[in-house]
């Protein structure tokens, strides 16, 4: 077998034993508790906070841009690990005491207004479209290596694979099982990096640490300094990515709504902890790919040159896996463990963005009135518009894989984390400073398209990417100004925020 | 006559006594550390670019990195779950003290 249809054999392999392994524990479930669902423990709760955000941004998107931007790049893994914390100390035990699910229902339930949550709605699905694409352009990627096809014709099968996927797995009701799936795609990480990194002569038992001698080797035979910091970008842009994709992950939709699988509030924040190491492990490895790439690269003799280093950016673990001669098999397994987190990060946000749909827009503004099948019907119809929105975007991807979903972290930093901080953190914030604060993010968030060629110098605070270093704080003053200079939200919403969410130990 | 107490309005930057007020304490330490080692070293390394310092911080490695480029790669991951562990630990120590004071149901 050669190299595509071992990948393609290892891919269908870990999917097929996903589903297998999903019903089985459907029927031990049903058998033991009669429901769905149990509990694993802290550790468990971590790796499922893990493998839910474990995604092609991570998998590929971040060797990527590290790849190509040298240190810059690690703006992407300090924002991305940072925001726990700030989700851990600001947000976590009290939205679980607020005791809210969604996005749009903490929204409408706080500020005590249909439009506000309609609102949230639609900026939570616009989150999950954004993140879609990205995720998309990673499975278009892996597709087009694995059949060696175009990008084009890989983006619109993986589209179909998804979503044949979902209706399948829909049909059978399998339940994800995602401390396996972290398993799956930390070791198909970790492993291939580990032989790269042996045969490459460097200390493979932790190629985290061993890359360090690659990144010498490159400085002394081929004179690239890939550590040099603020070379070609400002200390702005880097702070203000770093910040942007820290308010971010404190504001994504699906991320927030992971801390309602755990029991109690104390093992919801242990959770958070672990869930945080088994990411960070994966995050201390992605540098290393970029390293090897540009090792490898230069031995061959290929130019870097900024625009083929940009096309290769979002493969360059895979490359890099082919470049050294990896067996087959193993470069399947790599492809393997991106492709699933890809697939599941896909799967999961068009479903709760089509369950959005039916619920929060169709059901509570368009038709209250509707029928459980007719918003079935809706939700169904749903998946499909969003998969054929994002399939419509990601045939002609706008950036690179980690760029896109900054974007999405953008968004979801300039709108929904504003709210949640203010919201659970300030009783005086009402409707009006709500609404008012969600336009201004949207705006502060399109604010470079819009604005750069009017007001190049204002558009220029607000980089696509990082617009939330200057739009969340932007954001949160509007807030607090519309609040104050509107009538205060009712009396009861202050109680239960006093008693509840802030004074269950008074 | 007593007139009834001024009911309490949430505020992060003026907490009520008791529990809330001992866990925004901790929230803020956290922060701190957060954001001074995360963009204070940014500011740092950009600060003493060209400098004597700068080639120090530059020059000596760790694990064969050169040491921004590890502090920023390796250690701020670290450094951040260390201080989720912080805070949990202080957090689970004042839910046990004030849920003791009340009645002992540690939640």
């Amino acid at each position: 077998m050669n190299d595509s249809s071992w990948s393609i054999f290892v891919v269908l392999l870990v999917l097929l034993s996903f589903i297998l392994v999903g019903l089985r524990q459907k029927s031990r479930e049903s058998q033991e508790y009669g429901f769905g669902g149990r509990y694993t423990g802290r550790i468990g709760g971590g790796a499922a906070i893990a493998s839910n955000w474990m995604s092609a941004a991570s998998l590929m998107g971040l060797a990527g841009i590290i790849y190509l931007r040298g240190y810059q790049g690690l703006a992407y893994v300090i924002g991305w690990t940072g925001g726990y914390v700030l989700l851990l100390v600001l947000l976590a035990s009290q939205i679980r005491r607020f005791g809210k699910f969604t996005t749009p229902e903490f929204v409408g339930e706080r500020y005590g207004s249909p439009a506000a949550r309609l609102l949230a709605a639609v900026i939570a699905i616009a989150i999950s479209v954004i993140y879609c694409v990205a995720q998309f352009k990673g499975i278009g990627l892996i597709f087009a290596f694995m059949f060696g096809i175009g990008y084009e014709q890989g983006v619109t099968y993986g589209a179909l694979a998804v979503v044949s996927y979902l209706v399948v797995s829909g049909a059978l009701g399998v339940p994800r099982n995602q401390q396996l799936q972290y398993l799956v795609i930390c070791v198909a990480f970790i492993v291939p990096l580990m032989w790269l990194a042996r045969k490459l002569g460097y200390f493979w038992l932790l190629p985290q640490f061993g890359y360090g001698r690659a990144l010498t080797d490159l400085a002394r035979e081929f004179r690239i300094d890939f550590t040099l910091p603020f070379a070609g970008d400002s200390l702005f842009e880097w702070c203000a990515l770093c910040f942007t994709l820290m308010v971010g992950t404190g504001g994504l939709p699906h991320v927030l709504s992971r801390f309602y699988t755990v029991p109690n509030v104390r093992d919801a924040r242990w959770s958070v902890v672990w869930g945080l190491f088994f990411i960070a492990l994966i995050y201390w490895s992605a540098p290393a790919f970029a390293v090897f790439g540009r090792l490898l690269e230069a031995r061959q003799g290929i130019a870097f040159t900024p625009v083929t280093a940009r096309a290769s950016a979002d493969v360059i673990a895979l490359k890099t896996a082919l470049m050294a001669g990896l067996p087959g098999w193993l470069v399947g397994v790599l492809a393997a463990g991106a492709l699933s987190a890809a697939f599941f990060t896909v799967a999961g946000l068009l479903m709760t963005g089509a369950a959005s749909i039916s619920h929060d827009i169709y059901y509570s503004f368009m038709n209250p009135k509707a029928s459980e099948r007719a918003r079935m019907q809706v939700a169904k119809g749903g998946t499909l518009v969003l998969a054929a929105l994002v399939l419509l975007v990601a045939l002609n991807p706008p950036g690179l894989i980690a760029e896109i979903t900054a974007v999405a972290f953008a968004l979801a930093g300039n709108t929904i984390f504003p709210l949640f901080l203010l919201g659970i953190w300030w009783d005086r914030a009402n409707r009006y400073g709500a609404i008012a604060g969600m336009f201004t993010g949207v705006l502060c968030t399109v604010a470079q398209p819009l604005l750069g060629g009017v007001l190049p110098a204002l558009a220029s605070y607000f980089p696509v990417t990082a617009s939330a270093l200057c739009g969340a704080p932007l954001v949160i003053c509007v807030m607090i100004a519309v609040s104050l200079a509107t009538p205060a939200p009712p009396e009861e919403m202050r109680r239960f925020l006093e008693q509840e969410v802030h004074g269950h130990l008074d | 006559m007593s007139r009834p107490e001024k009911p309490y309005k949430v505020n992060l930057l003026r907490p009520k006594e008791g529990h809330m007020r001992d866990e925004v304490r901790i929230i803020l330490a956290i922060l701190f550390g957060w954001g001074v080692c995360t963009f204070g070293f940014q500011f740092l390394v950009y600060a003493c670019r060209g400098t004597g310092a700068g080639s120090l911080l530059t020059r000596l490695t760790l694990f064969n990195l050169p040491l921004h480029f590890w502090f920023t790669g390796q250690f701020l991951p670290l450094w951040f779950i260390v201080l989720c562990v912080i805070f949990n630990i202080y957090v689970d120590r004042i839910t046990e003290y004030h849920s003791r004071r009340r009645d002992r149901s540690y939640e």
